[in-house]
C-alpha cells in the first residue's frame, strides 16, 4: 500500500452508508414502510367509513351495524399500526445507529494513526453519537416519507371523490399556505446568530476562568469572577425574547390558516348539502380530508430529516473513508535479535518530503540515537520504524521480514514505543500500563520502577487501581507511565520516540540505566534532544531534512561543530557548555561512562554569572 | 460531561426520584411567576373561545343553515367562526411573549446556575480541573440550558394548548348538548390517565438512553485520543470490544424507549380516538335524547379537530420533551450537591494555641513572614504522604526558591502554605497568624499566589492587572508594568485600555500579565509557582529581582513581605536568599553553598547543570 488511495468504498460516501444501514436492517424497514403503509390507508378510509356510519345512523337505517364494526375495525387497526410503527421506527433506527457506530469504530481503530489523528477526539465523539444517530433515522425517515405522502394526496382525491367544489376550494387555498409557510424563516436568523454570538462570550469567559481557578481560589475573587462571566446574560435574555416574538408571529401567521382552509370546505359543502348534492356525513369527512391533506407539512418535515440524516451520514462517512491498516501473515525467525533495516524509504506529507530515501541498517541488540534538528524527521523515522506510518517507498525490515508482511500480534509484541505525550487506556493504571494485553501484575510493577514511576503511582490514593482520568499527572510522570507501558511488553525493538523530554535529570538518568539493567534486552531506537541521550547510545543517526547526514558513533560525530551545535541547550547555558562546544577546544570523549564519574564541580564553577550566560548565548 | 454530574444520586429512583427532586423547585419558580401565568392564561382562553366556536358554529350552520334550508345563516355562522379564527392571531403572540417571559428567566437561572457550580467546583479543587471538566461545564452552559429552555417551551405550549382547547371543546360539547360529556369524558379520562402512567418510567428509559450515549462519547472520544498508542499496543480488538458492549447498552435503552413510544401512541388512541367511536355507537341513544344532527357533527368536530391534535402534540412533547427535561433539569440539581467541605486538620497542640489568639488583631510585627510547622500531607488516605512532618521558617523580606523533581509535592506545598490546601497535621502560621480558618478575602490581603497557569481574561488590561486591587492608581499600574518589563507588550495590546483576547496570547504573555497583576495586590507575601516557566530567562530573572525587591521594601516587611519561588529552572535557586530541596525523604533548606555540601540532590542538580554535555572538561 503506498499513498492511502481514494477510498473506493461505498461507506465512505454519505449514500452508501444509508443505504448500507438500510441494507442491514432491509426486513424491519420494509415492515415499517408497510405497516405505515396501511396506517394511512386506514386514516384515509376512517373519514370516509365514519361519514357513512353517520349518515345511516341519522336516517336510523339498519343497515348502521356493519358499518360501526368497520368503524371500529378501522380505528382500532390505525391505532395498533401507529404504535407498531412508533416500535418498528424505534428499534430500527436503534439497531442502524448500534451498526452505524459499530461500523465507525471498527474503522477508526483499523486505520493508519497517522490519518486517524486528523480528527480530534471530541469531533470523533459527536460523529459517532449525534450524528451517526441523526443518520441512524434515516431508513425509517424514508420508509414513512412514502407512506406520509400516500395521506394527502389520497385526501385531495377523497375531496374529489366526495365533491369536485370542495377539492377545487381546498386546492385554490394551498398556495398561500406555502407562501405563508415561506416567510417564517425569514428574520429570525438574525436573532439567533446574536443569541448564539452571547451564550459563547459566556462559555468563552467561562473557559478562562476555569483555567485560571487556581488563580481565583488564591485571590478569594469568585464571586466577582462569576459577575463578569455573566455580564452577557442580560444580552442573551434579550435576543431570546426577540426570538420568541418572531416565532410567534410565524406560528400565529401559519395557525390561522389550516382552519380557515378547512372552515372554507364546510362553507361549500354546506351550500352542497342545502341543495341535497352532499349528505352530513360526507361535509364531515370532507373537513376531515382537508385536514389529512394538510398534512403535507408531515412529508415536508420528514424530507427535512432526511436532509439531514444526509449530512449528518456525510459526516459519520468521513470516517469510514479512512484506509485501512494491513498487516501480513508472518512471523520473525525465532533467532533474530532485532536487527533493524530501512532500504530506501521515503515519506511525503502534503508535497512535503520528511523522509527522504533514508537507508539504515542498525544491527540487533544496540541502541541507537536519532537526532537532528526539529522537522528534520526523527518522529516520522521512529513511526516508521514502528510501522506506525506506512512509507511512501521503501521498506522497513525487522530481522529480515519486512514489517508489512508480520502479523498483528507479532509486531506490535516484537515492537514497542514510548511517545512523547502517552495517552493511557484502561480503566486503572495498572490496566493501562499492561497496554490492552492481560499480564502478570509483577511484571507491570517492575516496569513501573524501571521507569521510575512505580514511586509517585503508590502516592495516589488508590495506587494502580487509580483510573487514568483521576490522577493527577504532570507531563513528567506522564512520560515514565509511558514509558513503564512500553517496558512492560519490550521486545525485539524498542522505539523511544522523544519519550524522556519532560523528566529531571536525574530521573532520566535513572531510567536510562534501569533501560539497560532491568528491561529485556533488544535493539533500542532512541530520538533524543540531549547530548547525554546520544553520547550513552551504541550509535547516532544524523538526520538533516529527511536524510540521513551521518552515522557513527557520538564521540566520532562530536568532532563537527554543526553536531554539537545540535545540542544547543535550551536555556541559559551554564558556562561550561559553551567553552566545551567551541571549535577551538576539541573535545575528546573517552566513553560515555566517563561522564558519570567526572568528580562535583568546584565550588566556583557552579556559580555562572547570569548575565555572562545570557550574553554569551546571544553571541551564538 | 464529568463523570460526577452524570452519575445520579445515589440510590435514587430514576424517575420518581427526578420528579421528587424537581417539583419543588419547580414550583417555586412558577409561584414567583403568577402575573405571567394568569396573562398566559388570558391569553390563552381566546383559544378556547375560537375552539368552542369552531363546533358550535358547525352545529348551528348545520342545524339552523344548511339543514334548515337556509343557506345563508348557514354562512352566517361559519363567518363567526372564520372571524373567530382570523381573531387568533394577536392571542397567539401574546401566549409566545408571556412564554419568553418563563423560558427566559429559567435558562437565566440555569446558566448562571451553570455558571456558578463549574466555578465553584474548579476553586474548590483546582488540581482536579481538567480539559473534560471544562467541557462538561461548557455543555452544561450552553447545549444543555438550550435543551431545558426548548423542551420546557415546547411542554408549556401544548399542556397549554390542550387545556384550554379541552376546555373550549368540553364547554362546547355542553353547550350543544350536556349527553355528549357522559360520551366523551370517559374515555379521554381513562388514555390521559394511561398515558400520565407511563411518564415515569419514560423518564428513567430517557435517562438510561442519554447516559449510554454520553458512554459512547466518552468511550469513542477515548478511542480517538489513544488511538496511535492502541495501534502501537496492538490492542485494537480490546477497545473494539469495550466500545462495542456501550453501543450495546446505548442500543438497547434506545429499544426500550421504542417500546414506551409505542405504548404512548395506543394511549393517544384510547383518549383521542376511542372517544369517536364511542359517540358513534351511541349515536341511536342521543338522537333520541333530542340531540341535533348539527350537535353530534360539533362533537366530532371538536373530537377530531380539536382535542385529537391537541393531545397528539402534548403527549409527543411531554414524552420526549418532558422526560428530556426532567433528565437534564435533575443534571443541574445532581450537581447542586453542596462542595465537599475541606477537611478540617486534626487538632494540634501549635494550633490550639494559635487558635486561642485573639481574632482580627494585627500581625505581629516580629513573628517570620512564614512558618510551617510540622505539616504533613498526604493526596489520599492511604498513600504515603507527600510532605512529612515539614518544618520551615521564612524571615521578612527574604527571597526563598523551592526545587526538587517534578511531583515531588512542590506545588502541595505552594497550596499548603497559601491556605488553599489544608494539610492532614501541622500548621502554617503567616506573619504569626494561622492561615487556617479565615475568608479568602482575608488571606488575599495577606499573601498572593501565581500558579504556573496563568489566568487571563477577555477583557481590558488594565481591568486584567487591576483585578486583585481595583483601586490601584494608574501610577502603580505603570510602575508595575515598568519595573515587570512588560511594556513592550501592553504597548503591542494597545495600552491598558484596550480589550485582549486572551487566544492571541503566548503563554510567556499570559505570564507576564498575571505577575503585573500579582505585583499590583496589596498582599506583602508572594508565592510564584512556576510562575515565569514560560518567560525567557531574562525575563524571569529580572521578574523575580522584582518580586524581591517588593518584599524587601520597609512597607511589606512590616506586614510580614517575603517571596517564594517554586522554581521551574535552577537559576531561581540561584538568585534566593535560601533554597529548601524538596527529594522525597529529608527536605533540606539552607543557602546555596550549604546546599551544595549538604544536599546530595543539590549537588546533583547543580553538577549536572553545569555538565549537561558529558564533556570531560578542557
Amino acid at each position: 500500500m503506498k499513498t492511502p488511495p481514494v477510498p473506493q468504498d461505498r461507506e465512505g460516501t454519505a449514500a452508501g452508508l444509508l443505504l448500507g444501514a438500510a441494507r442491514h436492517s432491509a426486513g424491519r424497514t420494509t415492515a415499517v414502510f408497510l405497516c405505515s403503509a396501511a396506517s394511512a390507508v386506514a386514516s384515509l378510509a376512517l373519514p370516509a367509513v365514519l361519514g357513512r356510519t353517520l349518515d345511516l345512523l341519522l336516517r336510523r337505517s339498519p343497515d348502521a351495524d356493519p358499518w360501526l364494526l368497520a368503524c371500529a375495525a378501522v380505528i382500532v387497526a390505525e391505532v395498533l399500526l401507529d404504535a407498531l410503527v412508533a416500535l418498528l421506527g424505534g428499534t430500527t433506527s436503534a439497531r442502524s445507529a448500534a451498526w452505524l457506530r459499530t461500523r465507525g469504530v471498527g474503522r477508526l481503530l483499523a486505520a493508519w494513526p497517522g490519518h486517524a489523528a486528523r480528527f480530534p477526539p471530541g469531533d470523533v465523539a459527536v460523529r459517532l453519537t449525534a450524528n451517526a444517530t441523526e443518520a441512524s433515522t434515516a431508513p425509517v425517515s424514508a420508509a414513512t416519507l412514502g407512506a406520509s405522502l400516500l395521506a394527502p394526496v389520497g385526501a385531495v382525491v377523497a375531496l374529489f371523490l366526495i365533491d369536485p367544489w370542495t377539492a377545487v376550494t381546498f386546492l385554490a387555498g394551498l398556495p398561500v399556505l406555502l407562501l405563508v409557510l415561506r416567510a417564517f424563516a425569514r428574520g429570525s436568523s438574525d436573532s439567533v446568530a446574536s443569541y448564539q454570538r452571547a451564550q459563547a462570550d459566556i462559555a468563552t469567559r467561562l473557559v478562562e476562568a476555569l483555567a485560571g481557578a487556581r488563580t481565583i481560589a488564591a485571590a478569594g475573587t469568585e464571586a466577582r469572577d462569576r459577575d463578569r462571566i455573566l455580564a452577557p446574560l442580560p444580552q442573551l435574555a434579550t435576543q431570546g425574547r426577540r426570538m420568541w416574538r418572531i416565532h410567534g408571529a410565524a406560528v400565529a401567521r401559519s395557525g390561522v390558516l389550516m382552519p380557515l382552509l378547512t372552515t372554507a370546505v364546510l362553507a361549500v359543502g354546506g351550500i352542497r348539502l342545502a341543495s341535497g348534492d352532499m349528505s352530513v356525513g360526507d361535509l364531515l369527512a370532507a373537513s376531515r380530508y382537508a385536514a389529512l391533506a394538510a398534512g403535507v407539512g408531515t412529508a415536508a418535515g420528514l424530507i427535512g430529516s432526511l436532509i439531514r440524516s444526509r449530512s449528518a451520514a456525510r459526516r459519520a462517512a468521513e470516517l469510514m473513508a479512512l484506509p485501512a491498516m494491513t498487516y501480513g501473515a508472518r512471523t520473525l525467525p525465532p533467532e533474530g535479535r532485532g536487527t533493524l533495516e530501512l532500504r530506501g524509504v521515503s515519506v511525503r506529507r502534503e508535497d512535503r518530503t520528511v523522509l527522504a530515501g533514508v537507508d539504515l541498517t542498525i544491527p540487533g541488540g544496540t541502541s541507537v540515537a536519532v537526532v537532528g534538528r526539529s522537522g528534520a524527521g526523527k518522529s516520522t523515522l521512529a513511526a516508521v520504524a514502528g510501522r506506525l506510518t506506512e512509507p511512501d517507498a521503501g521498506t522497513v525490515l525487522l530481522d529480515g521480514i519486512p514489517l508489512g508482511a508480520l502479523r498483528r500480534d507479532v509486531l506490535r509484541r516484537e515492537v514497542g514505543h514510548a511517545f512523547e505525550r502517552p495517552v493511557l487506556f484502561g480503566a486503572t493504571l495498572g490496566e493501562a500500563l499492561a497496554g490492552g494485553s492481560p499480564m502478570p501484575e509483577e511484571r507491570v510493577r517492575a516496569a513501573a520502577r524501571a521507569a521510575s514511576a512505580d514511586a509517585f503511582v503508590r502516592l495516589l490514593p488508590h495506587g494502580y487501581a487509580t483510573p487514568p482520568q483521576a490522577a493527577p499527572l504532570s507531563g513528567g510522570e506522564l512520560q515514565r507511565l509511558g514509558l513503564a507501558r512500553s517496558f512492560a511488553r519490550a521486545g525485539r525493538l524498542l522505539v523511544l520516540d522523544d519519550a524522556t523530554s519532560s523528566l529531571d535529570t536525574v530521573t532520566e538518568r535513572q531510567v536510562e540505566a534501569a533501560l539497560a539493567r532491568d528491561v529485556r534486552h533488544g535493539t533500542r531506537l532512541i530520538v533524543a534532544h540531549r547530548l547525554s541521550s546520544a553520547a550513552r547510545c551504541d550509535l547516532v543517526v544524523w538526520l538533516e531534512e529527511g536524510r540521513v547526514r551521518a552515522t557513527g558513533p557520538h564521540e566520532e560525530l562530536w568532532r563537527s561543530g554543526e553536531y554539537r551545535a545540535l545540542f544547543a541547550p535550551p536555556e541559559p547555558g551554564p558556562a561550561a557548555v559553551p567553552a566545551a562546544a567551541s571549535k577551538t577546544e576539541p573535545y575528546t570523549h573517552r566513553a560515555p561512562v566517563a561522564a558519570r564519574a567526572v568528580p562535583l564541580p568546584h565550588k566556583h564553577a557552579t556559580e555562572p554569572a547570569p548575565a555572562a550566560d545570557t550574553a554569551e548565548r546571544a553571541d551564538r | 460531561m464529568s463523570a460526577a454530574a452524570k452519575s445520579p444520586a445515589p440510590g435514587a429512583r430514576p424517575g420518581r426520584g427526578a420528579l421528587r427532586r424537581n417539583l419543588p423547585p419547580a414550583r417555586r419558580f412558577l409561584a414567583g411567576r403568577k402575573r405571567v401565568l394568569v396573562r398566559l392564561g388570558g391569553w390563552s382562553l381566546l383559544e378556547s373561545a375560537q375552539t368552542f366556536l369552531g363546533g358550535y358554529c358547525l352545529a348551528q350552520a348545520l342545524d339552523r343553515g344548511f339543514l334548515a334550508g337556509q343557506t345563508g345563516t348557514g354562512l352566517l355562522w361559519l363567518a363567526v367562526a372564520a372571524a373567530s379564527i382570523l381573531g387568533a392571531g394577536p392571542p397567539m403572540r401574546g401566549v409566545f411573549t408571556q412564554l419568553a417571559e418563563l423560558t427566559e428567566p429559567l435558562r437565566d437561572a440555569l446558566v448562571r446556575r451553570a455558571v456558578r457550580q463549574a466555578l465553584r467546583h474548579a476553586v474548590t479543587d483546582p488540581a482536579r480541573t481538567d480539559d473534560r471538566a471544562d467541557t462538561g461545564a461548557v455543555s452544561r452552559l450552553t447545549h444543555q440550558t438550550e435543551i431545558v429552555r426548548d423542551s420546557f417551551a415546547g411542554l408549556v405550549l401544548t399542556v397549554r394548548a390542550f387545556v384550554f382547547n379541552a376546555v373550549g371543546a368540553l364547554i362546547g360539547l355542553l353547550a350543544l348538548a350536556p349527553e355528549l360529556l357522559l360520551v366523551v369524558l370517559p374515555p379521554l379520562v381513562l388514555g390521559i390517565g394511561l398515558f400520565l402512567a407511563t411518564l415515569l418510567p419514560m423518564a428513567s428509559a430517557q435517562r438510561a438512553f442519554l447516559d449510554a450515549d454520553e458512554a459512547v462519547a466518552e468511550g469513542v472520544g477515548a478511542v480517538s485520543a489513544g488511538h496511535r498508542d492502541l495501534v502501537a499496543c496492538g490492542a485494537q480488538a480490546d477497545a473494539a470490544q469495550r466500545t462495542g458492549r456501550l453501543i450495546d447498552t446505548a442500543e438497547r435503552t434506545s429499544r426500550v424507549l421504542a417500546r414506551w413510544a409505542a405504548l404512548r401512541t395506543v394511549a393517544l388512541g384510547v383518549a383521542g380516538q376511542l372517544p369517536v367511536l364511542l359517540l358513534l355507537v351511541t349515536t341511536p341513544w342521543l338522537l333520541r335524547q333530542g340531540v341535533t344532527t348539527g350537535a353530534l357533527a360539533g362533537a366530532l368536530t371538536y373530537l377530531l379537530q380539536a382535542l385529537l391534535p391537541a393531545l397528539h402534540s402534548m403527549m409527543t412533547a411531554l414524552g420526549a420533551a418532558g422526560t428530556r427535561l426532567l433528565v437534564v433539569v435533575d443534571r443541574f440539581q445532581d450537581a447542586t450537591a453542596p462542595p465537599v467541605p475541606p477537611k478540617a486538620p486534626d487538632p494540634d497542640p501549635d494550633m490550639v494555641v494559635e487558635a486561642a489568639t485573639p481574632r482580627g488583631r494585627r500581625p505581629s510585627r516580629t513573628a517570620p513572614a512564614v512558618e510551617i510547622r510540622a505539616v504533613t500531607h498526604a493526596y489520599g488516605p492511604d498513600s504515603p504522604p507527600v510532605l512529612d512532618h515539614l518544618h520551615l521558617t521564612v524571615r521578612r523580606g527574604e527571597h526563598i526558591a523551592v526545587v526538587g523533581p517534578s511531583g515531588i509535592g512542590k506545588s502541595t506545598l505552594a497550596g499548603v502554605v497559601s491556605g488553599l490546601v489544608a494539610p492532614d497535621h501541622g500548621t502554617v502560621l503567616l506573619g504569626g497568624e494561622p492561615v487556617t480558618g479565615t475568608t479568602a478575602q482575608d488571606l488575599a490581603d495577606r499573601r498572593v499566589l501565581i500558579p504556573q497557569q496563568a489566568y487571563v481574561f477577555t477583557g481590558s488590561v488594565r481591568d486584567n492587572l487591576l483585578h486583585l486591587r481595583p483601586d490601584a492608581t494608574s501610577g502603580e499600574l505603570t510602575y508595575a508594568i515598568g519595573v515587570l518589563g512588560a511594556e513592550p507588550l501592553v504597548n503591542r495590546l494597545g495600552g491598558p485600555d484596550a480589550v485582549l483576547d486572551p487566544r492571541g496570547l503566548s503563554h510567556g504573555e499570559r505570564q507576564l500579565l498575571a505577575l503585573c497583576r500579582a505585583y499590583l495586590s496589596s498582599a506583602p507575601l508572594v508565592l510564584l509557582d512556576e510562575a515565569t516557566c514560560h518567560l525567557d530567562p531574562a525575563a524571569e530573572a529580572r521578574a523575580e529581582r522584582a518580586f524581591a525587591e517588593r518584599a524587601f521594601t520597609d512597607g511589606a516587611r512590616a506586614r510580614g513581605g517575603a517571596l517564594i519561588v517554586v522554581a521551574h529552572r535552577l537559576s531561581s535557586a540561584r538568585r534566593a536568599d535560601r533554597v529548601l530541596v524538596l527529594d522525597g525523604t529529608t527536605p533540606r533548606f539552607g543557602t546555596h553553598e550549604e546546599l551544595l555540601t549538604s544536599s546530595a540532590l543539590y549537588r546533583d542538580l547543580f553538577g549536572h547543570w553545569q555538565h549537561t554535555p558529558p564533556p570531560v572538561g578542557s
